[in-house]
């Protein structure tokens, strides 16, 4: 918020400080809505962008397979979320960097690049499982994937090519909006309101007890809701839209709205997946259940959670896409902006390109190993959480860096727990697909 | 060190506020991190970092393994 005074319109120093293209406005509350509306966007595409193809599949198993029994897991990540994501909220608008940026200048080379090379590699294995899914639900909607995915990867290179911070943004919370869809599929599936109420409140144990398959469903949740390239994400988004000082209790609140969305959003995915089961279907895929879901409802609902789990997956390929460009960029000290035309940062432009280009093209390639790539996913995702997140806390604990908008202890408690827990299942999760024997079903 | 600007930088008097988008605003003044150079670290947390450095190749070597095994480079596969 770069809110001026303006005075007499003859005064000439105020006239002098009135920016050429402000928003003159007569009331407090309205300044305080207009300038919300400026700032929001990095936290509510992040967090949306996090409900990506993995994440409808995750949750929709887990409601399919469990039910309602899950919900206390999601609603106890909207503060863990939160509270991470909050903490780039700050970093980036001290520094105006992005994460790479920081990790690079502070800890050296060795982690520079490890982090860097990391994301780049997880990224990129996960914008392959996005086309991975737009394959899958065009297939069910009866459009050729040869023509529908590479039409999605053109149209996600030209939202980002503008050269216009503000298309993309306008464009992407247009589609995180879309997300809202969800709530209305899962009223429209008349849930079980008592169950899905203690669901969420009262954590109790699903029939069978605490099984293997359990407690990975579980961690594959906590996984898919806190990922490595949201920090990324968010601290370039923040630095690219060169949000303020003023503007940090806007993007709190950016931030904040986002999980809640998110979180929301994960719910009604799992009442989705308790629907298909009640009606006796096993789950298999997100797309598979849209089309069982479709056959008890009407063709409404196939189609719409069709197109919502390729709105999930294009969202999550720009937020993952521009994370990974912006990193490269910021790395290599290349010209890294939305805001700049292609001629001006004709890298940071084709590691996006590029990446996009190749995921799709993967996919396409018959017989690619799928398989293996959803395995490094979550194997090197699982290793990389934990450390980005440890790299994080000792920035936000750097005094010299950010002064009054350091830690306080309160945040080293909560989040220290959070990094003590996510190490924890990280590397359960990690052992568990790197050696399957250690944890026999 | 960060510095904060006034967000309430306005006039109560004549009660007009100018809401500017960040991107039409003047650049602000940020940490300047290059000439900061390396964080300074206690002995406590350079040990962890280099044990973390450890475990992350122990990681990546196993996943590597696990990969090129379940690619069938290690003659089955896994």
């Amino acid at each position: 918020m770069s809110n001026r005074a303006i005075g007499a319109p003859a005064s000439g120093l105020e006239t002098e400080v009135m920016p050429v293209r402000g928003r003159v406005v007569k009331s407090k509350w309205t300044r305080d809505l207009l300038t919300f509306l400026m700032v929001v966007g990095p936290g509510l595409i992040v967090m949306v962008a996090d409900n990506d193809a993995g994440a409808v599949s995750t949750y929709s198993q887990a409601g399919a397979q469990y039910g309602t029994h899950l919900l206390w897991v999601v609603l106890l990540l909207l503060p863990i979320t939160y509270f991470i994501q909050e903490m780039v909220v700050r970093l980036g608008i001290a520094t105006g960097k992005g994460h790479a940026a920081m990790i690079y200048q502070r800890f050296g080379k060795w982690w520079g690049l490890f982090s860097l090379v990391d994301l780049e590699l997880v990224n990129f294995l996960t914008l392959v499982t996005e086309f991975a899914a737009i394959d899958l639900a065009l297939n069910k909607m009866g459009v050729d994937p040869r023509f529908g995915v590479p039409l999605a990867a053109a149209a996600l290179i030209l939202i980002a090519v503008t050269g216009s911070y503000r298309r993309w943004e306008r464009t992407v919370v247009l589609l995180c909006l879309l997300d809202l869809v969800w709530f209305a599929l899962a009223y429209g599936l008349r849930p079980p309101m008592g169950q899905i109420v203690s669901g969420s409140l009262a954590p109790s144990m699903p029939a069978g007890g605490l099984t293997p398959e359990l407690m990975f469903l579980v961690i594959a949740i906590v996984g898919t809701t806190i990922a490595p390239w949201q920090l990324f994400f968010q601290q370039s988004c923040i630095a690219d839209k060169r949000l303020r000082f003023s503007d940090v209790k806007w993007a709190r609140l950016d931030t904040f709205l986002g999980a809640c969305v998110t979180i929301t959003a994960a719910g009604c995915m799992m009442i989705a997946g308790n629907a298909s089961s009640m009606h006796g279907f096993a789950f298999t895929d997100p797309a598979q259940m849209a089309v069982d879901i479709g056959s008890f409802t009407n063709g409404f609902f196939k189609n719409a959670i069709l197109l919502l789990m390729i709105n999930a997956a294009v969202l999550g390929t720009t937020a993952i896409s521009l994370s990974s460009a912006w990193a490269y960029g910021e790395v290599r000290g290349w010209p890294h902006s939305l805001q700049l035309p292609v001629r001006k940062a004709p890298g940071f432009y084709v590691v996006y390109a590029v990446c996009v280009a190749a995921a799709a093209g993967l996919v396409l390639i018959p017989r690619a190993p799928l398989q293996l790539i959803i395995l490094g996913v979550q194997v090197l995702a699982g290793v990389m959480l934990p450390s980005a997140i440890i790299f994080l806390q000792l920035l936000l604990n750097d005094k010299e860096l950010l002064g009054e908008y350091s830690n306080k202890p309160w945040n080293n408690w909560v989040n220290w727990t959070i990094i003590i827990v996510l190490f924890a299942l990280s590397l359960i999760l990690a052992a568990q697909v790197a050696a399957p024997n250690l944890f026999p079903a | 060190m960060a510095t904060m600007l006034n967000p309430m930088e306005t006039n109560e008097l004549t009660n007009h506020f100018v809401v500017i988008h960040p991107l039409d605003d003047l650049p602000e003044e940020k940490v300047d991190t290059e000439s900061l150079g390396p964080m300074a670290m206690t002995t406590s947390v350079r040990i962890s970092l280099v044990s973390l450095r450890a475990y992350l190749i122990l990681m990546m070597l196993l996943v590597f393994y696990h990969v090129m095994n379940m690619a069938g480079l290690f003659g089955h596969r896994g």
